[in-house]
């Protein structure tokens, strides 16, 4: 059976000084349904600060949230039996965004695939949890000889986000939330990312939360898409419906703001955030959210 | 794995003079406190160069006493000897507890947070503002026969906190590290991470934090001895250094016994601080010489 995940009335703050209620709410009262089955895309997109990597870390069981609950399978993640953790742990698995930051400096990149071999029990012999190492490398199309036995800082960029997809090759978990999976890659490679993501999606059923700042992905991606600002998520649907229709000014915001490659259609005004803020200032009330908990 | 620590070890080194150098005389310096029972044996032959009125007294340097003998007719090449071993254990005993005591409370602190952090970063706070010679003072004037392993620790009550601070500092840095979030997702506890995740890439700081007490712990000692209020029953470079000046040693001629521990203790001190310098200078990207590696 597969589960569903899901987020009822979430809220998380963070205490904040200098703010005159002590504290900023990142994410606020945010509510949504990831099915497993069928699996799909669900891109969350919204600005830097609009509480979206919360929403991640929320869902990763990282940060317990300061009211409502996250809810695998029906139960909440933070009260779950070791057995239904387990089943937790190895079903929702992440990606992050820093291909940098991934990997401790330490050691070789071979660390982190071996961990998921072992703490998740792939296999109890190392010759097939070798196998099995490169078997996932190839499916995300790197050569095992080009990356085992290396430190993280002798790969690029894209061989280590790669390397990260290979360890949710490994794991088949039927979610992964991807924060900001390709926000610090190039062109060519971003689009070897998504590929691969839609692949997995596709062979193996695995249903992504995949958080961005950048409407072009959650365009070439396609699927369910939630717009996210404040904390608070503004508008959800097909994205090909969000996209065309637009229905709340955030999400009109957001669209114009992507660069189109004509140079007849360069910006000729400057639209920003806070004059947007000011037309909202009205039924504004959460105060602007930051990304990072701070603590 | 060890080889590959080995390896790693070895071209630290070669990258860093300081650090080489350092590591060479500290080296020597240990070797001696080790063989210092043979290297005594050795100068004394039959008889124990320790003993009192083992030779003649206030001898000048020469071929037999090649630092002459001290108001009890003890060598005092042989007394260098073991004081010099007697520094390096205290240096020892108060580096390992202040740095164990430091390394454990400045991880709970820094990867525990909230109130935890806020209990254990005041009491080390307030332990930091101390006058730790005075006090040291005080306790061993009142503790009579204290013994050196008791010295050690009184010491490292007060230097520990110095450690704990400065890990405690890299530890908050390091918890919120993404792949400290992957390990966490990897169903890894928290002392699991706290050992294989954080742990190592604080070992420099753990170094420094040891180098830096050793050298707080033997100096302690040292003035102690020299207004005369150390250990029972144990010879170190203070108690020379106090002997010397007390007897007047310098008017007799025999000054070895003020020149040769001040110019070891002056090396010992060289020596760590070269290897704390050098030490940062490795792991810290902005200090190095030449950008990149």
């Amino acid at each position: 059976m597969k589960s569903e995940l899901e987020l009822r009335n979430v809220q998380q703050r963070f205490h904040a000084r200098g703010v005159a209620a002590g504290y900023i709410t990142a994410v606020d009262d945010v509510s949504f349904t990831l099915a497993a089955q069928p699996p799909q895309v669900v891109s969350l997109v919204g600005q830097s600060g609009s509480g979206k990597s919360t929403i991640a870390r929320n869902v990763l069981g990282l940060q317990k949230p300061t009211s409502g609950s996250v809810l695998y399978g029906g139960k909440d993640i933070f009260k779950l039996s070791r057995a239904e953790y387990d089943a937790y742990r190895r079903d929702v698995q992440p990606v992050f965004q820093d291909p940098y930051a991934i990997f401790n400096p330490f050691y070789r990149v071979d660390r982190v695939l071996w961990k998921a071999v072992n703490k998740f029990g792939l296999t109890k012999s190392r010759s097939k949890g070798l196998a099995l190492i490169e078997e996932s490398l190839r499916a995300v199309r790197l050569e095992p000889e080009n990356v085992l036995g290396r430190y993280p800082h002798q790969l690029s960029g894209g061989q280590r986000q790669r390397i990260m997809l290979a360890r949710v090759h490994m794991l088949r978990p039927s979610f992964i939330i991807a924060d900001e999976p390709v926000s610090m890659l190039d062109a060519q490679v971003r689009k070897h990312f998504l590929d691969i993501l839609l692949d997995f999606q596709r062979e193996h059923g695995m249903t992504t939360l995949f958080i961005t700042h950048d409407l072009s992905t959650v365009y070439y991606l396609g699927g369910e898409v939630m717009v996210i600002t404040k904390g608070e998520i503004v508008e959800r649907g097909p994205v090909s419906t969000v996209m065309h229709e637009p229905s709340h000014p955030y999400t009109k915001l957001l669209l114009d703001s992507i660069p189109q490659p004509d140079p007849d259609r360069r910006w000729t005004n400057r639209i920003t955030v806070d004059e947007l803020e000011d037309q909202e200032r009205a039924d504004a009330k959460a105060a602007p959210a930051p990304e990072a908990p701070i603590l | 794995m060890p080889m590959r620590i080995l390896i790693a070890v070895l071209r630290t080194i070669r990258n860093s003079p300081r650090l080489a150098i350092g590591l060479a005389i500290l080296l020597v310096m240990v070797l001696v406190a080790v063989f210092s029972p043979l290297i005594v044996k050795g100068i004394g032959g039959s008889t124990d160069p320790l003993e009192l009125a083992a030779y003649e007294r206030w001898l000048v340097p020469g071929p037999d006493h090649l630092l002459g003998t001290d108001q009890f007719g003890r060598d005092v090449l042989a007394m260098v000897v073991s004081a010099l071993s007697v520094s390096l254990q205290i240096g020892a005993i108060a580096g390992v507890i202040s740095t164990v005591v430091g390394v454990i409370v400045a991880f709970v602190a820094g990867y525990k947070g909230g109130w935890i952090d806020g209990i254990l970063s005041t009491f080390t706070g307030i332990l930091l503002v101390i006058p730790t010679f005075p006090l040291l003072i005080a306790l061993s004037a009142y503790a009579k026969n204290v013994s050196l392993f008791q010295v050690g620790v009184m010491i490292s009550i007060f230097s520990w906190p110095f450690a704990a601070k400065t890990i405690r500092a890299q530890v908050l840095s390091l918890r919120s590290r993404p792949y400290v979030d992957l390990a966490r997702v990897s169903k890894a506890r928290d002392l699991e991470i706290i050992t294989t995740e954080l742990l190592p890439n604080l070992l420099p700081f753990i170094g420094v934090g040891f180098a830096s007490s050793a050298l707080g712990a033997i100096f302690g000692l040292v003035g102690l001895e020299v207004i005369g209020l150390g250990p029972g029953g144990v010879i170190d470079l203070g108690q020379i250094i106090f002997n010397a000046i007390n007897t007047g040693a310098l008017t007799l001629g025999a000054w070895p016994m003020f020149v040769v521990p001040i110019v070891l203790l002056t090396l010992l001190f060289a020596a760590l601080n070269m290897v704390n310098i050098g030490l940062e200078e490795v792991y810290n990207p902005r200090l190095r010489g030449v950008a990149g590696e």
